[in-house]
């Protein structure tokens, strides 16, 4: 039956795409990203994917919607007309289409128990988490144990692209027209203050997101969750502060330099803890020898660096929306 | 049971993505990805309780604490719309 379900949100998903490339209004286009997201996340979770369906939910809910916002205030709401080569671009679409598709000819069937990923990856990771890390969430000991490596690198990734975008933004300076300042001043940094509704219940909400957000942060070792998903909710916390009391009181709040230094700082802690594992005799994060029980080792390994994935995450989106927000419109 | 609700949820859904790509107006398509997400929310959580999970409501949790900052985000981005282009107009004038 859950087939029947995923075939269905599929179809959606197709027709949804199709629409989002078709339109050429792009404020259409955003808000059907939107569902697009959404989507996506259900049909995760029917695969039972919880993790990726919970990244997605918490990147995709808001904050997808208000860098894309961000980006339509500063150019125009119109796509431009297509480019002349339509022809040559379909045709390398339609080449490309078919070798992915003769390579999927390749794969195992779906569910198939006979892949070959279910005769020794799986079981191997299966077992080998109830016997080194003793957590329940198999994919927080893979991401952070055993694929340890690799997430470093997505984190040191994170991190770059909140770097470029920064740079890109700082790259222009604010060029602030003395005539329309005191028209556009009072307007930028004022957020929806004067809208009653959204700032009293929001500004009850945000407490709640943020204790969700520590929730998701620390009990990823348990239920889906952990340091990408928390960072997300936590800058989802933040960015909702800033749309209903406004930029400027938001940067009070969190300054720029406390920003830059989270995006650092979470970075570094996850190298830290990698070092502390050679410094202690062992290899670059392996996290055994943290404690006198391997097993503890390793759980202390894994909260120290999920915490340190989720500050890097909430630092990039928090900078990434102020830098958008700062900018005026070209 | 809970096959007949979610059967009744997810042509819901269906209905409301079809107002979405419909429009005809912006508000049309926003109150269509409103419901949209609620009606993914209801989703999860029958999906869980389907599946026997009920330890996955954590998502269906997100989306209703998040969800409706796009929403504000849309109504910040209409406002500040405005505001310019009421700045501008009176620039214009002058």
């Amino acid at each position: 039956m859950s087939v029947v379900f995923s075939v269905f949100m599929l179809t959606l998903l197709v027709i949804t795409t199709f629409a989002i490339v078709r339109t050429r209004h792009l404020f259409v286009a955003v808000v059907l990203t939107g569902i697009f997201s959404l989507l996506i996340a259900a049909i995760f979770f029917l695969l039972d994917a919880a993790d990726v369906a919970l990244t997605e939910a918490a990147i995709g809910a808001g904050i997808a919607t208000v860098l894309f916002l961000g980006a339509l205030a500063l150019t125009g709401e119109h796509e431009r007309g297509g480019s002349r080569n339509r022809l040559l671009s379909l045709a390398v679409v339609a080449v490309i289409a078919s070798i992915l598709i003769y390579a999927t000819f390749d794969n195992p069937r779906f569910g198939d128990p006979q892949a070959p990923v279910h005769q020794h990856v799986s079981p191997w990771y299966l077992d080998g988490t109830r016997e080194y890390i003793d957590i329940p969430n198999v994919v927080t000991a893979v991401l952070g144990s055993f694929r340890g490596y690799d997430t470093l690198g997505e984190v040191f990734v994170v991190f770059t692209a909140g770097i470029g975008v920064l740079f890109l933004f700082s790259a222009q300076p604010r060029r602030r027209r003395s005539s329309s300042q005191p028209a556009t001043g009072p307007i930028e940094g004022e957020g929806l203050r004067h809208y009653l509704i959204p700032r009293v219940v929001g500004r009850m909400l945000i407490p709640f997101i943020l204790l969700f957000g520590l929730y998701v942060q620390f009990h990823g070792e348990y239920g889906p969750g952990g340091g990408f998903q928390a960072g997300a909710i936590f800058a989802a916390a933040v960015i909702l502060y800033a749309l209903l009391e406004g930029e400027t009181r938001a940067l009070r709040a969190l300054p720029a330099s406390v920003l830059t230094g989270l995006m650092a700082g979470g970075a570094l802690l996850y190298s830290a803890v990698g070092v502390a594992g050679m410094l202690l005799g062992s290899h670059f994060l392996d996290y055994s020898v943290l404690a006198a029980d391997p097993v503890v080792g390793q759980q202390i390994g894994i909260v120290l660096i999920e915490a340190g994935v989720g500050i890097t995450v909430a630092g990039v989106l928090i900078s990434v929306f102020h830098a958008f927000a700062a900018r005026e419109s070209v | 049971m809970y096959y007949v609700v979610t059967i009744a949820t997810v042509l819901t859904m269906a209905l409301a993505l079809v107002r979405a790509l419909l429009g005809p107006s912006i508000y049309d398509r926003l109150l269509a990805v409103n419901m949209f997400g609620t009606k993914t929310v209801l989703l999860l959580s029958l999906i869980a309780f389907l599946y026997g999970r009920p330890d996955f409501l954590d998502l269906a949790l997100a989306y209703a604490l998040i969800n409706f900052i796009g929403v504000l985000a849309v109504l910040e981005f209409i406002r500040q719309r405005t505001a310019r282009n009421l700045a501008r107009g009176e620039n214009e004038g002058l």
